[in-house]
């Protein structure tokens, strides 16, 4: 607080607008020009805490305690109060006692009086300067003041005539009831409220109460009224006391000496309403005028606030007077009694302007010399000329909203880019709308500058700022978007225009070894540059294809499985069966069960490829036979088997026995003593009779004749059967299908005739076909174990076989007979009966055994 | 390779087309493994069957620096293995037997 009077006008003080209502606020970008247009030498620079009342730091929370003493309750008053009090009903009957008392007083004191002469002329400079600003919304507070005492008939001469200046402010509006207004209403409540006294009773009975021991004895005296009534007005309306101020203080600070010498502190302390209200305490007696009488006061006092208020809320500013008045009303009066001056004092400090600190200043300043009071009252008129400006300033406070401010900075900006744009040309725009962030980025972090002659991103430095602070204004203002938007677009041509990118990718600094690689998002820098060979390495087109179609391969082996665990973990959500009886939900869901488990299986059955078209001719073998060649291929024909119905079954079985001889289980399986089976061969083998040949046994074993004519014509047909037929995997399945035959034929032998010519037809193809290898049918030599197979299909053959064929069957295979009978007897007897046994298979078949040829 | 539709979203789907089939497993401190793949996890975590490990150690040559050192393998067979996947450098499929 300068309340001393100190110019505490700092350079960066200055830079904090005084308009700026609090420091949050932006800049002003016109404070300075407002200064300067002001006229004012920079002496006058205005600090904040100018403008800043304090009204927050005065609120005195101490003196709550008295609160208790002025409402009733407290010790002082045990009665209980009213609200039906009338005070300025009860003034206003004794105001030709006042009166009397107050020319009395003014005859008795003439010195006192001899100083208003400069009451009404110091006033007057600074009246004038302080009228034109003077703002509107005060002037309703100052009337209320006016009538609320009802003193306007009673008043003396020179308070007249200060009325008579007033009114002119006071006229326009009257937005607050005055006092009179509030007790009448108060008083009308607490009759209908209740039984009440007659009005004039409680106002005596207060007008007792409250006032002072001094004033009650003034008040019988017969003088007390000025006094007593000078009180509650100043400490209900400070700003209003210069209406009243022309005669009382001085005959009252009279007054108060005369009964109370004793009193040390008494004789200020009347003085210090006003006093306080000024700010101004040195100017008590002696150079009263300026400040002591009043219309120009309250400018003087409210400038401080009053630019505040109307900035941030203009509307609260003929509203902020009224609770204070209303608060202070009761509970003043009563201070004096109890504490006496300095009580007094503190009550003030509750009001508007009043800083706490300054209470005991005026003390002090009595007693300084008149020089020193000289240079405070220059200091005042500082403060008065730095006030005035306040106001002149702040009278245009808030007519720019957000949405101008933008618009202005965006003009800037235009004007800033449109200099800059002439300069470098715009020539990346394309870029920059490519990549805005990653520009702007680079630009903001202060990238390394891609070309020598780049002009320092100050734009990036405007964008910067205008990032930081584009929030606040886009919040406030709900249309300002717009506005931002436009700005933005204006920010990023200029950030773009000061990218001025070279044109480019690289640059070769004269007489430097080195170059420069300019990169952006969509075009990152190089670090390194190969080249690459322009011979790129052909695959041989075969290998590249086999590649691809044993991937494709596996993605149908992956596809088949995930479409199984869906189907399997479909059934797993199986609804209960439906019968008549279910309820439509029952029967809705299981409908939709059908649907989903028949979608999944259409796609099962579209993932195993099976349908694909038959190519005889291709070099890949078909995708169907391209699953069997994998292991997991294998495995999942059985759960496979699972999931289709009896025709689909027949169509796998079909065509596994039509690629019979592409399987790579057969054709890349015959073995022979000489050459045997890799192990990876034998565990290929053996894991396709575990898994696809059950399923495969399963089908035939139940198929009818027709259709095992239809797969030994097939596999006579359309595969090599000296490969099939020398592989376990397919003189197995010869085994099965003649096997199943000859179980029909046995079975049901009065099945249709020409069916058995067709099978005789194709068993004798068969055994014509199979005769020349039948020695190279066994895997390996005598001493190798894994033949039973082969004696299992010779058996079956020997069945089927005609005793013709029989004959020649013996013959193909006696050796083999002979030798694995020897190669028995040298074996432990366990195995040889094994082996014996699986001989045997053959010879029972044929009417023989083993143990004729022993 | 065109791209099939659902079956590799992710790179480790192509690992997933290795499943059950014999592959080669890079690893970190000069070791391979080669066998049947029968789980992974998305850290490369994996099962193999069958496996044979072989560890190269360069041995140390002190009479003459000029040459490269020779390399030593060490072969391993194990019926299972788990293999921790921050170990794991390489996966590919060993095509060298089934065609």
């Amino acid at each position: 607080m300068s309340f001393f009077g100190f110019d505490a006008t700092l350079p960066k003080d200055r830079g904090h607008s005084t308009n700026a209502p609090g420091f949050g606020q932006t800049p002003d970008a016109f404070a300075g020009l407002g200064g300067a247009g002001g006229g004012a030498g920079d002496d006058d620079a205005i600090d904040f805490e100018d403008t800043y009342d304090g009204l927050g730091d005065q609120l005195d929370e101490t003196d709550d305690a008295f609160n208790d003493d002025t409402f009733g309750g407290g010790p002082a008053s045990q009665q209980k109060v009213g609200k039906d009090f009338d005070f300025a009903g009860q003034t206003s009957q004794i105001s030709n006692t006042l009166q009397e008392e107050q020319m009395l007083f003014q005859a008795r004191q003439p010195p006192p009086q001899q100083q208003k002469p400069h009451v009404p002329q110091a006033p007057k400079p600074a009246r004038t300067g302080y009228e034109s600003y003077h703002d509107p919304n005060y002037i309703p507070q100052l009337e209320a003041r006016a009538d609320i005492w009802g003193l306007k008939p009673k008043q003396p001469a020179p308070t007249r005539q200060y009325e008579n200046q007033a009114p002119p402010h006071a006229a326009p509006a009257r937005k607050m009831m005055s006092l009179e207004e509030v007790e009448a209403m108060m008083r009308s409540q607490s009759f209908s409220d209740g039984p009440a006294a007659p009005p004039v009773q409680p106002m005596q009975y207060h007008a007792q109460q409250l006032l002072t021991p001094t004033q009650q004895q003034q008040l019988q005296q017969g003088q007390p009224q000025p006094q007593a009534q000078y009180a509650p007005q100043i400490l209900q309306r400070p700003q209003q006391q210069p209406s009243q101020a022309g005669a009382p203080p001085a005959s009252r600070q009279q007054q108060v000496h005369a009964e109370l010498p004793g009193h040390a502190v008494q004789p200020q302390a009347p003085q210090h309403p006003t006093i306080l209200q000024r700010q101004r305490p040195q100017s008590n007696d002696h150079v009263p005028p300026p400040q002591r009488h009043a219309p120009p006061q309250a400018p003087v006092q409210r400038p401080p606030s009053q630019p505040r208020q109307i900035l941030q809320n203009p509307n609260r500013l003929s509203g902020h007077g009224q609770p204070m008045a209303q608060s202070g009303q009761p509970a003043q009066p009563a201070q004096p009694a109890q504490s006496g001056p300095r009580g007094h004092a503190l009550g003030h400090a509750r009001g508007p302007s009043f800083p706490g600190m300054v209470i005991t200043h005026p003390e002090q300043l009595l007693n300084l010399s008149e020089e020193q009071r000289a240079a405070f009252l220059e200091e005042d008129a500082k403060r008065a000329k730095r006030n005035h400006k306040i106001a002149l300033l702040s009278k245009d406070n808030g007519l720019m909203t957000p949405q101008d401010k933008n618009f202005i900075t965006r003009i800037q900006l235009q004007q800033l880019m449109s200099a800059q744009g002439s300069l470098e040309g715009n020539g990346s725009e394309a870029a920059l709308a490519e990549d805005f962030y990653y520009q702007v980025f680079t630009q903001i972090r202060g990238a390394p500058r891609q070309s020598p002659h780049q002009p320092a991103s100050q734009f990036a430095q405007t964008y910067l700022f205008q990032t930081n602070s584009r929030y606040g204004p886009r919040r406030q203002g709900r249309g300002g978007d717009n506005h931002m938007q436009r700005m933005e677009q204006q920010v990023q041509r200029a950030v773009e225009a000061a990218k001025a990118k070279p044109k480019g990718k690289q640059l070769v600094i004269e007489g430097s070894l080195g170059k420069i690689a300019f990169s952006n998002a969509k075009t990152p820098r190089p670090l390194l540059n190969i080249k690459r060979p322009e011979t790129g390495d052909k695959h041989p087109k075969h290998h590249k294809s086999s590649v691809a179609d044993r991937k494709e391969t596996l993605r149908n082996v992956e596809s088949v499985y995930m479409t199984l665990m869906h189907m399997e973990d479909h059934e797993r959500s199986l609804p209960p069966p439906i019968n008549e009886e279910s309820s439509p939900e029952a029967i809705q869901a299981h409908m939709e069960w059908r649907t989903k488990i028949e979608a999944l299986h259409k796609s099962l059955w579209q993932n195993i490829k099976i349908m694909e078209p038959i190519n005889p001719h291709s070099p890949t073998p078909h995708p169907f036979i391209s699953i069997l060649s994998h292991a997991k291929g294998k495995k999942v024909i059985p759960r496979l088997f699972r999931h289709i119905d009896e025709q689909e079954r027949i169509t796998v079985v079909t065509m596994i026995v039509v690629h019979l001889d592409n399987l790579s289980v057969v054709s890349h399986a015959i073995a022979s003593p000489d050459e045997p089976l890799t192990p990876a061969m034998r565990e290929e083998v053996e894991l396709f009779s575990q898994t696809v040949m059950p399923p495969l046994f399963a089908h035939i074993s139940e198929s009818p004749l027709n259709i095992i004519i239809g797969l030994l014509g097939l596999i006579l047909d359309r595969t090599n059967l000296h490969v099939v037929a020398r592989s376990k995997i397919g003189m197995s399945l010869l085994t099965i299908l003649i096997s199943r035959a000859e179980l029909l034929k046995q079975s049901a032998p009065e099945i249709v005739a020409a069916d058995w010519e067709q099978w005789t037809e194709l068993y004798n193809r068969l055994f014509e076909t199979v005769e020349p290898v039948l020695p190279l049918i066994f895997p390996g030599t005598a001493n190798d174990t894994d033949d039973m197979y082969v004696w299992q299909f010779l058996a079956a053959m020997g069945v089927g076989a005609s005793p013709e064929q029989q004959q020649r069957l013996v013959i193909g295979v006696k050796d083999r007979v002979m030798e694995t009978v020897a190669v028995s007897k040298a074996l432990p007897a366990e195995m040889a009966g094994a082996r014996l046994a699986n001989v045997n298979l053959f010879m029972r078949a044929i009417g023989l055994d083993v143990e004729l040829l022993g | 390779m065109e791209e099939k539709e659902d079956t590799h979203a992710e790179p480790l789907d192509l690992v997933r087309l290795c499943i059950d089939e014999i592959v080669i497993i890079k690893l970190r401190g000069d070791r391979e493994l080669k066998g049947r793949l029968h789980a992974y996890d998305s850290h490369c975590n994996l099962v193999l069957g069958d496996v044979e490990e072989t560890i190269y150690v360069a041995e140390e040559e002190d009479e003459d620096e000029d040459e490269p050192p020779s390399v030593k393998t060490i072969k391993k067979q194990s019926e299972m293995l788990f293999v921790r996947g921050d170990s794991v450098v390489l996966i590919a499929p060993f095509a060298g037997t089934t065609h």
